[in-house]
């Protein structure tokens, strides 16, 4: 038993910090919205930044260019991304299509592909979702119908993060519509420039531009961009959720959010005035500080646990629940605080921190619901974990 | 981090888990509630052979010297057998002692707790039923080589079976001064049972003109004070270590319960609703679990933590009273009879809940920490 960091962990997130210092502007406060050019170009810049010193892919093997980092070393370096709001991350490429490919690509695909996600150079999204495919994934209708050394892929996927800036994506396509649901699902690579291509932006309720629906009509993808054999797809996609559902980025915003929050009741603001000298306001405060512990001791709980070697799935779902859900009530709690000032928009001259807790809270209303909503992990939980009967 | 047991720690749990399966069966606590004192009695002298209450204490002081976490670590498994025991009153006194008594009084009580010749209990809270030590209006006045003791305290566990009170007084009404008060058979000391909801005896002692050594005093003035809230924090940790246990054994329960209750020819736990229920239940008592043992490993480094306790506690006495009533409606009818025991659980989570500082009073505690 021993709830602390080690030298070597605790000298890491020391230089990530300090490299955020100097790479962040000054008066950054986050969250990043890639639609903005100037936030995208932060992006790369970081992106770039983080590969140049091996932390971009560092939870990748030595062979393929990372360092075979343990799974705390990622967690503790995603939670740090995260506290700090900083974008560069990168997520689809390192986290989660990279280690898919190692597992289930060809030789010449992971010479091709890994490389470039370790320099920073190519953004990869992620095809799963469809405007009738949400939760229940494996009924997507995507089509893709070979053709000599090509597959013609028509069809659309949604509520896809960062479309508009990817270079690449990788999607499962229906391959064999006759075959039983999961059976018939193919993982296929796609470059975003391919002509039938079309990504349309979709505006989220926070008034971000952060996904899209992308449209497929006959994009032509040769048959070597297929990972994994054929109508053998869904297993490879499901690899790639495993390393989606953790909840060490939610913990994290919902540490900084809070931090934030104190520092800023305890400040001369004329809108808290009130608040400072109200005890329900420090007894609510106080169990969000408890809430947010929590939620973060389950984050390094999974990554405890698959250091050992194990696949801790039912508590990779408790971590993205509690997490997710703390960070709401985070949100929620600061936007109440600044009282009518909390639902000023971001732009009002008025406005309270820029608006942002009253934009967050609103834009964070994807957590619960996105990379498998909490109720899917509840299911998970209860089936998996606790061995509950299905039916 | 590591979230793991080290092998003394599962050596620990391994035979507290084998003796409390045996010793803390729901027919003893059913018992040790309706009033059967020789219950408690042969149960702690079983506990005092092995060594429990000797555990923290020091091997100067004839103790095992072992750390708050793997104190922890038995305290899960006697939450989880709602074992009707005394071991969190007899180490959390002994603890302080050890931090804050004078070497005397040290050397002349702890082998004495250690080997369970002197079984002792806190008493701090009075009338206003606050853990805070600023609040004390027990009196003492000074008397020659003795402390003369006047007023009451309440809610004291076990005062029946201590021999000692590990009791918070006020000299002239002014400085506070922590005193171990020999109780047992003790000339002015009255204790009055009361109907508690834990199911282990908790009584209100009252202090007239009872006479104290003042080589009983473990700490005065300001020490005192920190003495008391010292108390409260590795208390409120134990507690949380004991409802961890507690929530562990209830969502066990009402897994096994669901799994085999039937309905529409299913099992009522193939149901989502319910699954949900038992989704949340499970994060509870992790969560608390966390934060317990987090808290008493930062009690193994650093002693005391305000933030730690405060935060194990109060997310133990919430969600694991939360997670009972849960508990409830996913037993349907037959979990809101006398008959079965899901009540006994609930009882003492709700009882645990009030101690060494509910949640609000923590809460405050960690607001203040948080620099508010």
């Amino acid at each position: 038993m021993r709830f602390d960091f080690t030298p070597e962990e605790k000298d890491f997130k020391r230089q990530l910090s300090s490299f955020l210092d100097d790479v962040l502007p000054t008066d950054w406060h986050g969250p990043a919205d890639e639609s903005r050019d100037d936030h995208w170009t932060l992006n790369q810049d970081i992106k770039k930044g983080l590969a140049e010193r091996g932390w971009l892919v560092m939870s990748w093997p030595k062979e393929y260019g990372g360092a075979d980092s343990s799974p705390m070393m990622n967690t503790i370096f995603a939670e740090e991304m995260a506290y700090r709001r900083a974008p560069g991350h990168d997520r689809f490429g390192t986290r989660m299509f990279g280690p898919t490919l190692m597992r289930f690509g060809t030789e010449e695909q992971r010479k091709r592909h890994l490389g470039s996600i370790a320099r920073g150079e190519i953004q990869w999204c992620q095809g799963y979702s469809e405007p009738n495919s949400g939760s229940d994934l494996a009924s997507l209708q995507t089509r893709a119908i070979e053709d000599g050394n090509d597959f013609l892929v028509t069809g659309a996927k949604i509520w896809t993060s960062l479309a508009h800036r990817a270079d690449m994506m990788f999607m499962l396509v229906r391959t064999d519509p006759e075959a039983a649901p999961h059976k018939g699902i193919s993982l296929i690579l796609v470059d975003m420039k391919s002509p039938g291509v079309e990504v349309l932006p979709i505006v989220n309720m926070a008034g971000v531009h952060s996904f899209n629906q992308v449209v497929f009509d006959n994009v032509r993808v040769p048959k070597s961009n297929l990972v994994g054999d054929l109508n053998d797809g869904w297993r490879a996609g499901m690899t790639v959720l495993n390393f989606e559902r953790s909840g060490i980025d939610y913990a994290a915003w919902a540490r900084a959010a809070l931090e934030e929050m104190v520092d800023y009741v305890n400040s001369d603001e004329a809108a808290v005035t009130s608040a400072k000298t109200d005890s329900t306001v420090r007894i609510k405060l106080a169990e969000l500080h408890m809430e947010v512990e929590a939620a973060r001791l389950m984050c390094y709980d999974v990554s405890y646990r698959q250091g050992k070697g194990e696949i801790p799935s039912s508590e990779a779902s408790m971590s993205k629940v509690a997490a997710s859900e703390v960070y709401l009530k985070v949100l929620d709690y600061g936007v109440e605080i600044l009282g009518m000032y909390g639902v000023l928009e971001p732009g009002s001259d008025q406005a309270e921190l820029q608006g942002r807790f009253f934009k967050m809270r609103l834009f964070y209303t994807s957590g619960p619901i996105l990379a498998g909503t909490n109720e899917i992990q509840k299911n998970i939980i209860a089936q998996r974990g606790l061995g509950l009967p299905r039916k | 981090m590591d979230f793991g047991l080290t092998e003394t720690q599962e050596l620990i749990r391994a035979s507290a888990r084998e003796f409390l399966e045996d010793r803390s069966k729901s027919d003893i606590v059913r018992a040790v509630a309706e009033g059967d004192n020789e219950a408690i009695s042969s149960l702690w002298k079983d506990i005092v052979a092995l060594g429990w209450p000797s555990l923290t204490i020091s091997e100067d002081h004839g103790g095992a010297g072992m750390s708050f976490s793997d104190l922890a670590v038995l305290l899960e498994e006697l939450g989880a057998s709602l074992a009707p025991t005394p071991l969190v009153e007899s180490s959390i006194s002994s603890w302080i002692i050890e931090r804050f008594a004078p070497d005397s009084l040290k050397s002349d009580m702890l082998p004495q707790i250690a080997n369970g010749d002197i079984l002792i209990t806190p008493a701090i809270v009075e009338q206003d039923a606050s853990w805070d030590p600023e609040s004390t209006k027990v009196a003492a006045t000074r008397s020659g080589s003795s402390l003369v003791i006047t007023g009451e305290k309440r809610f004291v566990a076990f005062a029946e079976q201590a021999t000692h009170a590990l009791t918070l007084v006020r000299i002239d009404n002014e400085e506070p001064v922590l005193v171990a008060i020999p109780i047992w058979k003790a000339d002015g000391f009255e204790q009055t049972p009361v109907a508690h909801a834990s199911g282990v005896p908790v009584s209100s002692l009252t202090f007239n003109e009872l006479e104290v050594p003042v080589g009983n005093i473990v700490a005065t003035g300001n020490e005192a004070i920190e003495a008391v809230e010292e108390l409260t924090a590795a208390g409120g940790v134990a507690r949380a270590a004991q409802l961890a246990g507690l929530g562990r054994t209830v969502v066990d329960a009402t897994v096994e319960y669901t799994a085999n209750r039937e309905q529409f020819g299913r099992p009522v736990g193939t149901f989502q609703a319910v699954q949900h229920h038992l989704a949340e239940m499970a994060i509870a008592a992790k969560q608390v679990n966390h934060l317990a043992y987090s808290a008493a490993w930062t009690f193994s480094q650093e002693g005391y933590s305000v933030i730690a306790a405060a935060q194990a506690k109060i997310a133990a006495s919430d969600k694991i009273a939360e997670l009972c009533w849960t508990a409830h409606q996913c037993h349907g009818a037959i979990g809101f009879t006398w008959e079965h025991d899901l009540h006994l659980y609930t009882r003492r989570a709700l009882a645990w809940k009030t101690d060494y500082g509910d949640s609000a009073f923590h809460k405050s505690k960690l607001a203040s920490a948080m620099g508010l």
